[in-house]
């Protein structure tokens, strides 16, 4: 088997976490508010109920997605769902891209520099998106204990200036904008069809749907605390603040004496983040070699990538623009392709039964 | 009949080499003998005490096999074929031909020059043995042989060099090494035509799948301890003749964290030296790129007083910060190599003119700024923490400064990306050389960078896939 379940949970702990700690905090704290942690508990609760659904259904076939679909409908069918697959995937690196860019010119640079600066993270993105399921999970155990240093680091650094009280009243925010909320930042919620690629390409073993589901509760559990946290900090304001994972630890008592040390820490969860990041492209490039039959991912990635380079130089400044136009938009494909389709994948497998 | 003149005549016209001497003797039965070694690698005392003397003093010889009991050295060969004898003399051993016979004896009497077993200089152990592999095949193979007596130990020997001729054992414990890995190894080094094997290293190329990798696909060892603790734990090892440096397959970098004297102190010790190797190499590799990109990109990274400490030491250098590193840094890799390379008084001149002429003068004269010695001096001594991969840490350092002089931290982190995904995806001979940490197997990390005590290292490494996988059983559990 390709992956093994342990680093698929450590996907759905840790990419998770990473993948939602830069700007989905202060895009829901602008929508929600002080329900921002209804907001994100309404997002998690739908898509954890669908990877319990696809992690249960892994108990039940050894198929892998495009054989599932193969199954039912035929191969021209299963090519051009994981086509759409592929599209989705693009889509979703999109946004990220360009969170990541001005995160970078953030936290890595004294002043603004140019685009040049960034574009280096697509060597590192060709050359990892084409790499196999293998190699995922492999980095995937690199970045645990990457990640849960760097976070605790963070984290520490962020208690003591953190009022949690800025929380409450928890009824304050009402239901609209907690549910507007998660419609709205739905694109960050993508975990489902991960696990939807990854099925049939490890080997299940009995309770291992418990171990993916209690996973991704971790990563939701990290989430909220991160959530809580940043609101906390800044309570009102919250929504103004860019880049919550930066902000949160500036205020640390010791910060004069010993310089930004939280730096180090943030640098190491970029790390982790660019393998989250980077995921979204891997499983694009995979439903590609699929959908094509093309056998070299190097090429299919390095067109990725490509076309995600000519999206960046073209909108580079219009972050803002873009961010509204897939907060308006995403939700679609991303309950289409991160919720429906893999519910849906239930209905292959009971068909083919009863055919 | 061939007579003993015709036989001596066919050796001597392919060895025409002046060091190939002839020995010709009459016993008392007057039956004559001729002896035919290389000068200078075979053992003439031996030629004399345990052929020359009993042959010389029988009364009659009838037939071979009566000289063949009148030879009192152990290792006697029968053979016929002169190219063999041509073979045999070449690697040191000596031909004896019998008047009037075809057959003749391969005496082994191979005593090539050698030095005394030393301790290796760069595995020097406070505790534990000292003992060091030499350039002698047969010498390293009985130290070998001296740790390990199971009869499962394998030594399998071959010939590489189509000109050396050089010997390469593989040694291995049968039942423990994974089945199939030695004749896999064996067949990578045979595909091979070279003319001379000088050093392991060599072999090293041979069995590495990707010999342009910038990082170490195989192991190395100087101890003959570290080698048998190797072999048992399911690899194969290699010896070459004429090289110090064992080799071991397959290899993990985790290993070159590891010492032979962790295993014979206290685990806390040793957990504690290996954290601290590893953290010195990553410093060692960082250090002078972090400087860097923190004073080009993001001062912050530096705590204000050192930074207001920093500025005032840099005012007034001409350089900027990456030429100023990359200039020192230079300037340290030349004084390493002459220092390596210069006699050993010279040596220590050169020392002196580095740190004194060099390193003073170059500060007061504010042409290199004080910072920038210490770290680059820093990361010199953290590197060499660990030895073993000092070719790769140093040649990651200067990457990584020339990554950060361009663009930064970001750059740092980018890169960092690039060689945890090559590494990840890197297999030697099916081990991953990330494990234990990629992909994880939890046995295996009470023995990376930490060192659990020896009674929870029971199972051989899961990663090596060893055939026999309890290495420890004690009826008191502990």
């Amino acid at each position: 088997m390709e992956i093994s379940v342990r680093q698929i949970c450590f996907i759905l702990i840790f990419y998770n976490a990473a993948s939602k700690l830069l700007q989905y905090p202060t895009l829901l704290s602008g929508y929600a508010g002080s329900g921002l942690l209804f907001s994100a508990l309404v997002s998690f609760a739908v898509e954890g109920a669908v990877i319990w659904a696809v992690a249960y259904l892994s108990s039940k076939t050894e198929k892998t997605l495009f054989a599932l679909v193969k199954d039912t409908f035929g191969e021209v069918a299963a090519r051009i769902v994981y086509g759409f697959f592929a599209v989705f995937f693009i889509l979703c690196s999109v946004l990220p891209l360009f969170e990541h860019k001005l995160y970078v010119h953030a936290i890595f640079y004294d002043t603004v520099p140019a685009l040049f600066s960034f574009l280096p993270v697509f060597f590192f993105t060709v050359y990892a998106g084409s790499k196999p399921f293998k190699n995922i999970g492999r980095c995937a155990d690199i970045c645990m204990p990457v990640f849960i240093l760097s976070f605790a680091f963070v984290a520490f650094m962020s208690l003591s200036e953190v009022d949690y009280t800025n929380l409450l009243p928890l009824n304050a925010a009402p239901a609209k904008s907690i549910f507007g909320g998660s419609l709205k930042t739905a694109l960050y919620f993508t975990e489902p069809a991960y696990l939807l690629m990854f099925l049939g390409h490890y080997k299940y073993k009995k309770g291992d749907a418990a171990r993916l589901v209690l996973s991704y509760a971790g990563g939701a559990a990290i989430v909220l605390f991160f959530l809580a946290t940043f609101y906390g900090v800044y309570g009102g304001i919250s929504s103004s603040r860019q880049f919550a994972i930066s902000k949160t630890s500036l205020y640390f008592s010791a910060m004069d004496m010993i310089g930004r040390v939280d730096l180090f820490a943030l640098y190491a969860m970029e790390f982790v983040m660019l393998f989250a990041y980077v995921l979204n492209i891997q499983l694009a490039v995979h439903c590609l070699v699929r959908c094509t039959g093309f056998k070299s991912p190097e090429i299919l990635s390095f067109a990725v990538n490509a076309a995600l380079f000519a999206v960046i130089v073209a909108f580079d400044r219009f972050y803002t623009a873009i961010q509204s136009l897939f907060a308006g938009w995403m939700w679609i494909p991303v309950v289409l392709f991160a919720v429906a389709l893999p519910a849906a994948a239930w209905g292959l497998r009971r068909r083919r039964n009863e055919s | 009949m061939p007579t003993l003149e015709k036989n001596i005549n066919s050796v001597k016209k392919i060895l025409t080499s002046a060091d190939i001497l002839v020995f010709e003797f009459i016993s008392e039965g007057g039956k004559k003998f001729a002896a035919i070694y290389a000068d200078g690698i075979a053992d003439k005392a031996l030629l004399g005490e345990l052929v020359v003397k009993p042959l010389r003093a029988a009364e009659a010889e009838d037939g071979i096999e009566k000289v063949r009991l009148l030879l009192a050295s152990p290792e006697v060969k029968d053979c016929n074929r002169i190219p063999d004898a041509v073979k045999e003399i070449s690697d040191g051993n000596a031909v004896l031909f019998v008047d009037g016979e075809k057959d003749f004896f391969i005496i082994g009497l191979k005593s090539p020059p050698a030095r005394a077993i030393s301790e290796p200089p760069t595995q020097i152990a406070v505790k534990g043995p000292r003992e060091g592999f030499i350039e002698d095949i047969k010498t390293n193979m009985g130290l070998v042989r001296k740790r390990i007596k199971s009869e499962n130990l394998q030594i399998k020997t071959i010939k590489c060099g189509e000109r050396s001729d050089t010997a390469v054992a593989l040694v291995y414990i049968e039942g423990v090494c994974p089945a199939g890995l030695p004749e896999k190894i064996e067949k990578q080094i045979s595909e091979n035509e070279i003319d001379i094997i000088p050093d392991s290293s060599y072999i090293s190329s041979f069995i590495s799948k990707r010999p342009r990798s910038l990082f170490k696909r195989v192991g190395t060892a100087e101890k003959p301890d570290i080698f048998c603790a190797k072999i048992c734990e399911g690899r194969v090892g290699i010896l070459v003749d004429g090289s110090p440096i064992a080799v071991t397959a397959p290899y993990m970098i985790v290993e070159d964290f590891q010492t032979g004297e962790d295993y014979y102190q206290s685990s806390y010790r040793a957990t504690t030296l290996r954290l601290i190797r590893a953290i010195s190499v990553f410093i060692g590799i960082l250090l002078p790129a972090l400087y860097v990109s923190a004073q080009l990109f993001k001062s912050q990274l530096i705590p204000f007083r050192l930074l207001l400490k920093i500025s005032s030491s840099v005012q007034g250098i001409p350089l900027s910060p990456s030429i100023e590193m990359f200039l020192t840094l230079l300037v340290l890799e030349v004084l390493n190599e002459a220092s390596i390379r210069m006699p050993k008084y010279v040596g220590l001149a050169l020392s002196i003119v580095g740190a004194l002429v060099l390193g003073d003068t170059a500060v007061k004269a504010g042409i290199i700024s004080t910072p920038a010695i210490i770290i680059i001096a820093f990361s010199a001594i953290c590197l060499y923490t660990v030895p073993d991969l000092v070719e790769t840490t140093a040649t990651l350092r200067w990457i990584y400064l020339i990554v950060a002089g361009s663009i930064g931290s970001f750059g740092l982190v980018v890169l960092t990306g690039f060689i945890i995904t090559y590494l990840c995806s890197e297999n030697v001979y099916g081990v991953p050389l990330l494990a234990p940490f990629a992909p994880l197997v939890k046995g295996d990390l009470y023995d990376a960078m930490t060192k659990s005590n020896l009674y929870t290292l029971k199972n051989r490494p899961a990663s090596l896939r060893s055939g026999d996988k309890v290495r420890l059983k004690n009826g008191n559990k502990r």
